[in-house]
Formats: structure tokens, C-alpha cells, sequence
């Protein structure tokens, strides 16, 4: 779907013929090159036909054209062209991928590849030789899911280099890929990553499913594949975890998630996942598990925090005030005496303004980036709070809930914190605390209503999955999770490590001493 | 067809029993043995639980009541039967509205008009009514570990800040035990325990049909054992003092003074009061809403509104908090409810009976 089958095209015998077809297709572009080969002893008429910015020079000199001119020298008999292709197959191409065709339609998927073709007059056989070249980034730091322990490699933009990565990390022969090509004008490559035997069968096949529905004309970035395959159209939640690491995507392989790789961005889909996914980051199994249960704890406060804290700040304020301890109370008044609106006014232009630093952040050149942004933030904060214009508990509200937004590690899951911040305010401002309770158990309805892939969202809070605990709130250490998380996981495969690992103390203390300078007596 | 666990079930009866009740000290007409009243009342309603209701489940587990109406009593009386308990549902959930709507306006929202609150929480119900059950009983099985660690947490502050003395219960069944059963049957088994009738309309939905009685059973005690409690808590806390106040569990709340800097909760009590009542309105309404959809063929979205136009009319037809109270004591506790919760289902029992027993009979002489 989405790649346009045209009709059978065969190659002709006769070679300029065919020429002329794939140069007119191609809208008779500079950067074809067509390099012809003839040896009029012995009959020999041929062609490679390339694509100049696609292929990758040194491929075709070195293994291509110079292989077949030496073999033409080497041939001084007359033969037929089909003998001819045999001799060049089986003794000339020096290129591990080869491809026979029989299409001229196919030849030019295979010239849009970057692939060379090679025809010769008289044969309606041709060949393409794979050669597709192009300038790749290195393998990097990632730029937005960085650790401090753990790997520091990132995917890139091209599929192989990522193929090779997730490959290099599970060295399994179960590892099951497969390809498609997605997008009639970008025919994007994609690649569906899962463990055979531990990915659910009913998920893999939904996922191929509905990537093949997908009918577009491009696909420039996983996001797009996400919106056409995700779950639930209209919800601020992600149903699609993506990830710029490799560690990560392995993790998820092996736990029984289907990745699906995009040529032309770093950026791996990993699916089904439900909400708790999005709060933990790799690092929690790369450090301890007393740190990592710790800081784990702190993320799910903070997801609340993000979202919650100037809501909750604006109800208390103007419809709670008993709940507050009096000398607090006293010192807020007196912080709100000079400003001249209402909480929900103040923490709007507050929230508002610093979006728009935020979003003026990300696009900001690199030079004056720190420098504006700090500064700038300082002076805002100050000048707005010595102006009267907002209090100075406002100003703290507003930047502790930005900064607990950053704690969230996945970005999508943190955009929806975002948003939702913003109708809780205004909740919160009409109807109090009555206001939020009644947006929390909307929220909570919505999200127990979300499905990923047939996977629960809010599970294993509900459907109650005890086994699934080990790694929700708190992070047990290794020895102890046996069992790979059920709902996820094919229900036939689940046991993951052997019993029994606990570290113990070794039995027999060794009998050295330690090192003194003391006698033996 | 959506399914539920267990799990869910136990968290959907448990939060469904516990509603509001522990806030308000039940079978108060028996002063301070108001606790035993409640025991008294458990037990009856487990009779009534375990003799009636589940025996009719049994007999018909993939039924619902309304299905039931019409298999046994046939199609047009069946029918009349599902209008009487779309009524009695709806009228249940009015009831849970409109005593939401006036704690909500005394505890959280003093100046805000009682038709919005009521209007909001309507909005909030008919979205997880609509979402369909799992939704409902996912968001329930979610929301329950918190209400109970709230409650405990509650219970911890009240004995902390020094409140509570037992020997404020004593002494114990004072005006004799007679007075106890007074108090507890018929007002304390119609509400809260004769309500399970409710769950013909749900037990349909549940997966591993075995352990449903288990289940069922188990949090019906757990939930009563529980209320006894609050109940101890409240006349222990506040003495005689407990049956003149408007919502006692918030009275308390607003005296806790803990580590200076904890006091005044009202505002919290009142989350619980959100919590519990909504989930026992919207169970009612969900209630409704499938006995709607037996009566009245329309699309899901068209019925909910509809159910939902209808209920917020009703919860505006008291013309105060008082007239609610009375009305809810004097008459339907008395009259109209013990005919829903008691006398129907025990009609629908015998028909059911006397049926299999005819069809058994039927079925052994050819």
C-alpha cells in the first residue's frame, strides 16, 4: 500500500530503447549518468545506469566498472547476452547485493534507491547492483534522553546504522525484522523490530496491520506514522512510547514491545506501552535500585506536581483559604496586597510567559541562548515581582511546576502534563477544589479508557496485575525480577532469568589477614 | 461485551457500599449504640444478601434484571417492571446528586449556584456512563486503595490530635437491645445494605463467573466491618454531639489540630465525600442507563444525555437539603425502598423457582 504498482513493464532487447524510457521517466535529470560499455569484437553493448547523488562513487568505480572492463578485456569471444550477464554476475560484480530484473518499472525503484543497473543489448534481463551511498551523521550523544550511567550512543537517520545498533545489542537469532516501505512519493523504508516468541503474535500482526493501511503521500518522521497508527485520536496521552536510544528500544524489545524504525529520523516507536512506561528512563536499571526506586517516586510526584501545583495554588488561595496554616496564610496576603488581579489572571500571564521563553529557547542560536534565557527569566521574575505586578509565590508556583515538567523523561507524556496544566487551572479558578477533583476524575475516566494495542493503559494499577509491581513505583533489583511483565510479555514466555540470584555472602571467609605490620605472635 | 475482574467487582462494591456513609453516623436514633445498629443491620442485609439477591444471580448469571423481568414475568410486564427500576435508579441517583450537590455547596463552593455543581458532576458521570463499564470500574479499582489510605490516614490524625475516647460509646446498649433493632431494620438495611440489588444490573459483566458469590460476600462483610468502625469513630470522637451534626465525619475533621501545621481539613473530608458519593452516583446512573437501554432502543450518547437530562431535573426538584433528608427518612427508607430492594426480587425469586421447578418437572415427565 501507498507504493504504486504500474503495470508490467518488460525490458526490451533492444538497449537504447530502454535507456530512453527510465531517462524520460526521470525527467531527463543532470545528475543521471548513463555509462555505456562496448566491445564491438564481441557484440558487447551495455550500460550502467545510475543516479549521481545517490550512490556512493567509490562502490561503482572500484567494484562495478572496473571488475566488468577488466572482464571484458579478459573475454576476447564472441558470446551471446545472456551468456554475457552470467559472466558478469558470476565473475565481474563485486557487490554483495544483487538483484535480477525483469521490469522496467522495478529498475526504476531500484535507480531511486541509489541502486545501479546494468542492462545489455539483446538480453531482456537486467541487473541491479547495490550501491547506495550518501553522507551519514556519526553515532552520537542522544540530544534529548540523556543518563548519566549508561550507553551514550544514539540512533541516527539512517536505518542500517540503526538496524546495526539494535542488532550489535541482542545478538539473538530470534530477533525477527521486517521491511516495508511506506509513503508514495518519500517510499520511506520501515522496519518492524520484535522478539519472535516473546512479542505477542495478536500485537506484532496488528502493527503490521495498520501500518500497511497507512495511504500517504509522505512520511518524514516516525510522529507521522504515530498519529495514523495510534490508538486513540483525540487524547493528550501518547499510546506510543518513542525513543532516541538504543538501550532503551532494546529493553523494550526484549520485554515484548514491537519497535518500528524510520528511515530519515533517530527517533524509534516502541508500542504497546501503557502509562507508566513513560516515567521511568533507562537509567533506573543502570544505577541502583535504592536510587533509582528513589528518584522513580520523585517523577510520579512530579508528573503531579506539573500538573496540579498552580491549579491547586489558585483554588486554595481564592476558595480554601481555611486549609492553609495560618502564618502561611497571613504571608500570602500580604504578598497579594499590591497586585492588581486575581490568582487565575496572575498564573495565567505567569504560565504564559514562560512557554514562550521555553519555546523561544528551543529555537534560539546556540551563542546567546544561555545567556538570554537565564538572565532574561531573572529579570522577568524579579522585575515582574518588585513591579507588583505578580506575587512572589506565584513566580516560585510557576517555575517549580516548569521545572517538575522537566523531571517527566519522555517529552510527549511531559507535553501532556503541559496542557492539561492549563485546563486545571482554569478549573481550579472557577470551581475550586471541587473544580479539580472533578477535571482529575475525568482525566482518570479518559485514561482508563485508553487501550494501546489491546494492552490497558492504567495497567497494572487496574486490571490489577501484582506480578507487574516490581517495576512500577519502586525498581527491585535484578535477581529479583524473574519475570517479564505480564499483558506485555506473550503469556507462553515469561520467565526471563533463573531463581536464586539473590547476592549472598560467600560461605567460607577467606583465612588471609589483612595487612598489618604486626607480627604474627 | 465488556468484561470485569474480580478485582474490580470487589473494588466497585466495596467503594459502592462505603458511598458517603462513613461521613454520617448511621441509625442515629439509637445514640451512642448507633455502631451496633449498623452490625445488626449487616447482618440482616447479608441475609437478604445471601438468600435473595445472589440466589436470583444464580439461578440466572448471564441476565441481567431487567432480561430477567421479561423472561419470567413476560414481555409487557416485564417491561413495566424495568420502567419501576429505571425510576427507582434514577430516583437513587438523584438522591446521591442532590445530597452531593449540598455538601459540595456547604463545605467547598458556598456562592456557587447549586445547579452548576450539580450540572458539572452530572457532566463527569454521564462521561464515564459513557466510556462503558470497564472504564468505570478501572477508574473504581484506581480510586480505592486511595480513598482507604485517606480514610486511615483520617482515622490516624483523629486518635493522634486526641479526640477519640472509647468510653464515650458506653454505656453499651443502655436503652436495651430492643432499641437497637429499632434503630437498624428497616431504615439502616435499605441504605446502605439492601442497595446490592443494584449489582443484577452488573454481576452479568463480570469474567470467572465462579468466584462471584466469594467475592461478593467478602466485601459486603469487609464494607459493613468498616462502617461499624467509622461509626465507633464518630460517637467515640464527638459524643452526643454526633446526632445533631449535619455531617459528622467533616465536624471532626474541622477540630483535628495535628503537628501545628495540619488543621482545618474540611476541604479534604470533602474529597471523600467526592470520591465515595460519585461512584455511588454513578453507579446508579450506570444502573439507569442499562435498564434505559433495554426500554428504549437509541443511540448510547442520545441515552446518556438523556438519562442524564433527566436526572439533573430531578435533582433540582428539592426544594432543600432539609426537604431531601426528611423525605429520604420519613418515606422512601420506610415505604419505598424495602419494595424495590425486598419485595420485588423476592416476587422475581419465587416466579424463578416456581418456573425451573415446572420446567424440571416438565422436562423429567417427557
Amino acid at each position: 500500500m501507498g507504493v504504486q504498482q504500474g503495470t508490467k513493464l518488460p525490458i526490451s532487447e533492444h538497449l537504447p530503447s530502454n535507456v530512453k524510457w527510465l531517462y524520460d521517466e526521470l525527467g531527463a535529470s543532470s545528475d543521471i549518468v548513463v555509462r555505456t560499455f562496448s566491445d564491438s569484437s564481441t557484440g558487447l553493448d551495455g550500460v550502467f545506469f545510475y543516479i549521481d547523488s545517490l550512490v556512493d562513487q567509490q562502490t561503482i568505480n572500484q567494484m562495478l566498472i572496473g571488475p566488468v572492463l577488466a572482464e571484458i578485456g579478459a573475454n576476447p569471444n564472441v558470446k551471446s547476452a545472456s551468456d554475457w550477464i552470467g559472466l558478469l554476475k558470476n565473475k565481474a560484480l563485486s557487490v554483495g547485493r544483487l538483484k535480477d530484473l525483469h521490469d522496467l518499472n522495478e529498475a526504476l525503484a531500484q535507480l531511486m534507491e541509489g541502486n545501479t543497473v546494468i542492462m545489455l543489448q539483446g538480453s531482456r534481463a537486467a541487473m541491479a547492483a547495490s550501491t547506495a551511498g550518501g553522507e551519514k551523521r556519526s553515532v552520537e550523544e542522544p540530544s534529548s534522553q540523556t543518563v548519566i550511567r549508561g550507553p551514550k550512543e544514539s540512533f541516527t537517520e539512517n536505518i542500517n546504522t540503526n538496524m546495526s545498533l539494535l542488532r550489535r545489542r541482542i545478538k539473538s537469532p530470534k530477533l525477527r525484522v521486517v521491511y516495508k516501505q511506506i509513503g508514495s512519493q518519500t517510499k520511506t523504508h520501515v522496519a518492524v523490530v520484535y522478539m519472535k516468541d516473546i512479542a505477542k503474535d495478536g500485537v506484532v500482526q496488528e502493527v503490521m496491520a495498520r501500518l500497511d493501511r497507512i495511504d500517504t503521500d509522505a512520511i518524514l518522521e516516525s510522529g507521522y506514522i504515530e498519529e495514523f497508527i495510534q490508538d486513540a485520536a483525540f487524547t493528550f496521552f501518547p499510546t506510543i512510547y518513542n525513543t532516541e536510544r538504543p538501550d532503551a528500544a532494546a529493553g523494550g524489545i526484549l520485554e515484548g514491545q514491537v519497535a518500528i524504525i524510520v528511515d530519515g529520523t533517530p527517533f524509534v516507536l516502541l508500542a504497546p506501552v501503557t502509562f507508566i512506561r513513560f516515567l521511568q528512563s533507562s537509567e533506573d536499571y543502570y544505577q541502583r535500585y535504592d536510587i533509582a526506586t528513589f528518584l522513580r517516586l520523585i517523577r510520579y510526584v512530579a508528573f503531579f506536581v506539573s500538573m496540579l501545583l498552580p491549579s491547586l495554588y489558585i483554588a486554595i488561595t481564592t476558595f480554601h483559604q481555611e486549609m492553609l496554616p495560618t502564618p502561611l496564610l497571613i504571608s500570602l496576603a500580604a504578598q497579594r496586597e499590591g497586585v492588581p488581579f486575581p490568582a487565575i489572571i496572575e498564573a495565567l500571564v505567569m504560565e504564559i510567559t514562560f512557554e514562550v521563553l521555553r519555546e523561544a529557547g528551543v529555537r534560539m542560536p546556540r551563542v546567546i541562548g544561555p545567556a538570554i534565557s537565564i538572565v532574561g527569566a531573572l529579570v522577568l521574575g524579579q522585575a515582574a515581582v518588585q513591579a507588583g505586578l505578580v506575587s512572589a509565590a506565584m513566580v516560585i508556583v510557576v517555575s517549580f511546576t516548569a521545572i517538575a515538567n522537566f523531571v517527566i523523561p519522555a517529552i510527549n507524556m511531559a507535553s501532556a502534563a503541559r496542557l492539561i496544566r492549563f485546563i486545571m487551572m482554569i478549573l481550579g479558578a472557577t470551581l475550586g477544589l471541587f473544580g479539580i477533583m472533578s477535571g482529575l476524575m475525568v482525566l482518570l475516566i479518559h485514561m482508563s479508557s485508553l487501550r494501546s494495542f489491546g494492552v490497558a493503559y492504567t495497567a497494572p494499577f487496574s486490571p490489577f496485575i501484582w506480578p507487574n509491581w516490581k517495576d512500577v513505583l519502586v525498581r527491585l533489583p535484578h535477581w529479583a525480577m524473574k519475570k517479564r511483565p505480564i499483558a506485555v510479555s506473550s503469556m507462553s514466555n515469561l520467565t526471563r532469568q533463573g531463581s536464586g540470584q539473590m547476592p549472598e555472602k560467600p560461605k567460607k571467609l577467606g583465612h588471609e589477614r589483612d595487612e598489618t605490620r604486626e607480627s604474627d605472635e | 461485551m465488556e468484561k470485569i475482574s474480580q478485582l474490580q467487582l470487589a473494588a466497585l462494591i466495596v467503594m459502592f457500599q462505603i458511598g458517603s456513609s462513613p461521613l454520617f453516623l448511621l441509625g442515629a436514633s439509637a445514640g451512642t449504640d448507633a455502631w451496633m445498629a449498623v452490625l445488626v443491620a449487616m447482618t440482616a442485609g447479608l441475609l437478604l444478601l445471601v438468600l435473595l439477591t445472589l440466589q436470583i444471580r444464580r439461578l440466572e448469571p448471564d441476565k441481567d434484571l431487567v432480561e430477567m423481568f421479561k423472561t419470567y414475568f413476560g414481555r409487557v410486564i416485564g417491561y413495566a417492571f424495568g420502567m419501576a427500576y429505571f425510576v427507582y435508579f434514577s430516583y437513587k441517583s438523584v438522591r446521591n446528586i442532590r445530597e452531593f450537590g449540598d455538601l459540595m455547596n456547604l463545605y467547598l463552593l458556598p456562592s456557587t449556584p447549586l445547579f452548576i455543581v450539580i450540572g458539572c458532576v452530572l457532566f463527569v458521570a454521564g462521561f464515564a456512563v459513557w466510556n462503558g463499564i470497564e472504564a468505570f470500574s478501572r477508574t473504581t479499582q484506581i480510586i480505592m486503595p486511595i480513598v482507604l489510605i485517606i480514610y486511615a490516614a483520617f482515622f490516624l490524625m483523629i486518635y493522634g490530635s486526641g479526640l477519640f475516647d472509647i468510653h464515650r460509646i458506653e454505656p453499651i446498649a443502655d436503652k436495651g437491645f430492643g432499641k437497637v433493632v429499632e434503630a437498624a431494620l428497616p431504615e439502616v438495611v435499605s441504605f446502605p445494605f439492601g442497595e446490592m440489588v443494584l449489582f443484577l444490573m452488573l454481576w452479568k459483566y463480570v469474567a470467572s463467573k465462579k468466584k462471584t458469590f466469594k467475592t461478593t460476600i467478602r466485601c459486603y462483610v469487609y464494607t459493613g466491618l468498616f462502617l461499624t468502625l467509622t461509626n465507633v469513630v464518630i460517637v467515640a470522637s464527638l459524643g452526643s454531639i454526633s446526632q445533631i451534626s449535619v455531617v459528622p465525619f467533616i465536624q471532626i475533621m474541622s477540630q483535628v489540630q495535628f503537628a501545628s501545621f495540619i488543621e482545618r481539613l474540611d476541604p479534604l473530608a470533602a474529597s471523600l465525600i467526592f470520591s465515595g458519593v460519585f461512584i455511588k452516583m454513578t453507579a446508579y446512573f450506570f444502573g439507569a442507563f442499562l435498564v434505559g437501554s433495554h426500554l428504549v432502543k437509541a443511540k448510547r450518547l442520545y441515552l446518556v444525555v438523556g438519562v442524564g437530562v433527566v436526572l439533573f431535573i430531578g435533582a433540582l426538584t428539592f426544594r432543600s437539603y432539609m426537604q431531601h433528608i426528611w423525605f429520604g427518612f420519613e418515606k422512601n427508607l420506610k415505604v419505598h425502598f424495602p419494595i424495590f430492594q425486598i419485595y420485588i426480587p423476592a416476587l422475581l425469586l419465587l416466579v424463578m423457582l416456581f418456573r425451573s421447578r415446572l420446567r424440571a418437572g416438565g422436562s423429567r415427565q417427557s
